[in-house]
């Protein structure tokens, strides 16, 4: 693991490691008044404006239900080519979340089960391998 | 105590203008934006002078647009603000315009709106996201289409049946930027953009202006201003989102919580309307929000869609414009152009395209951010 690096690691973070590579933990955040949210922030809670102490990490499992998934076709940004596929997933723990889904995944449709894992993006100049986050169908 | 817009003194829609939606061009701004309120200024039959106060809605122009554009009318010196509200920038200058002729401040008051394709910047809130970058409208609602057709067990060639209805209107608009009829098969066989998104079920790239002149019963009779034509403002409410109910989508949410608010203000039911001119950028979202506004129960817009109910001459015509698939969405001018479809549709000025009887119309907007503003004019 020494040689990878995730490309935001202030979002999420290497869990447990399973056949389909290292599991990811979303870095969420959970206000006094119980809202959970991602990611996490001290501005302020959405629900009910409590700030700073009231707001503390709290880390959400990366499993989910699919809600919703688009391949986009068009996309002017480069960085992204097309197609690619995203869904939308309610995560176990509360918040929706909206991210990319794993290339060569196989395809998925709303109810089904998906989990987020650490997917091998891109390697750094010094030859670390860049992980982000991709969901794909739960094994 | 506070009150509603129609508990204030009455505000009436007294000139429409535009200049036409169109494809990006070197025509500048200020020429689109003068023509419009030129057409207002026509339309109402008064003088430029004769406005007290206007409010210019614009996203993408830059800061300060509004008087190197105005200057061309005369300087007047009278004040001006700038309204920058994402897709809903155009409602809200209408919004604050009437705000401003009910409370007695100002006896006529304009709403321009205008814009030209630029690249849009939204702010750094310092928060990271996962993939926002790759999430762009037409994907957000590409989800929304994909979560639709599942739960509601509708075939996404259904949905686009809203595309074939609000290009045939569009058709019959002069001011429309695309005014082509298209069949279910040229709205499938267009590129595809997002999902099950084509690009003719998505609203296009493009420019324009549009300008809607409003007034009190003081400023209509003492400028000789035709009350026959003048279209009251009977409900004004603007909302934003609130946090809801995991997996519900805030879109409807939204829509349906400031629909209902506008109602109750005019003491009107969703059966009362006549037109309807909403936010259908992209074809899922009428069904959406004439569900939220309460025309039909969730899941059912597919049916009154293809019983021909949203047609003109339907039950209650949905974007006799064209909305924004066809007739356009130049962000700024868009929700003042949906106003000025209205008023001449209630006046019975709209031609080839008149919903015959109209009196009661209610305009839809929504925003990113997510914002939403609702109005309710009547004859």
């Amino acid at each position: 693991m020494l040689s990878n690096k995730l490309l935001k690691p202030g979002l999420y973070s290497v869990g447990s490691s399973d056949g389909a590579g290292p599991t990811a933990r979303l870095m969420g955040g959970r206000c006094r008044c119980g809202y959970v949210f991602f990611p996490m922030q001290t501005y302020g809670c959405e629900r009910c404006g409590s700030h700073g102490d009231a707001l503390t990490p709290c880390e959400l499992s990366a499993h989910g239900t699919l809600l919703a998934e688009a391949t986009v076709h068009l996309h002017a940004d480069k960085n992204r080519p097309a197609p690619f596929t995203i869904v939308k997933v309610a995560l176990d723990d509360g918040p929706v979340i909206r991210t990319l889904l794993a290339d060569g995944s196989a395809p998925v449709a709303p109810g089904q089960r998906v989990a987020g894992t650490l997917a091998a993006v891109g390697q750094t100049e010094s030859g670390e391998t860049v992980l982000d986050l991709r969901f794909s169908v739960a094994s | 105590m506070t009150r509603s817009l129609n508990e204030l003194r009455p505000v009436y829609v007294v000139g429409i203008g535009w200049h036409r939606y169109q494809n990006p061009s070197e025509t500048p701004y200020v020429e689109l934006g003068l023509t419009a309120i030129r057409a207002a200024l026509a339309d109402a039959r008064i003088e430029w002078p004769a406005v007290e106060s206007t409010y210019v809605a614009t996203a993408l122009l830059g800061m300060a647009s509004g008087r190197p554009m105005l200057r061309h009318l005369g300087a007047t010196g009278a004040p001006l603000m700038h309204v920058e509200n994402a897709s809903a920038s155009g409602s809200t200058a209408f919004r604050h315009a009437c705000i401003e002729v009910a409370s007695g401040i100002s006896d006529v008051a304009l709403a321009i709106g205008v814009d030209k394709r630029n690249p849009v910047r939204r702010p750094d809130t310092g928060l990271g996201n996962l993939a926002e970058d790759a999430i762009v409208p037409f994907t957000h609602f590409a989800l929304l289409t994909n979560e639709y057709a599942v739960r509601h067990n509708a075939s996404t060639d259904d949905i686009a049946l809203v595309a074939v209805k609000n290009h045939r209107n569009g058709a019959k608009n002069p001011n429309a930027q695309r005014q082509q009829e298209r069949t279910l098969d040229e709205v499938l066989g267009g590129k595809r953009v997002s999902g099950s998104l084509t690009s003719l079920q998505c609203t296009p790239i493009g420019e324009g202006a549009a300008a809607v002149i409003v007034a009190s019963e003081d400023g209509i009779r003492r400028l000789g201003i035709d009350a026959g034509r003048a279209i009251r403002t009977t409900a004004s409410v603007g909302r934003s989102e609130r946090v809801y109910p995991p997996g519900a989508g805030f879109d409807a949410a939204l829509t349906q919580e400031t629909a209902d608010l506008a109602l109750a203000q005019a003491k009107l039911a969703p059966k009362d309307l006549d037109i309807i001119e909403l936010h259908d950028a992209f074809t899922v979202e009428e069904l959406h929000y004439i569900e939220s506004i309460g025309l039909c129960p969730e899941g059912h817009g597919v049916r009154m869609l293809k019983d021909g109910a949203l047609d003109i001459g339907g039950q209650c015509a949905i974007n006799p414009s064209g909305g924004l698939i066809a007739m356009g969405h130049p962000i700024g001018p868009t929700g003042i152009g949906q106003i000025g479809e209205i008023v001449m549709q209630l006046r019975g000025e709209a031609g080839p395209r008149q919903h015959g009887g109209a009196r009661i119309g209610l305009a839809h907007m929504v925003g990113v951010g997510a914002v939403c503003y609702v109005h309710i004019l009547q004859r």
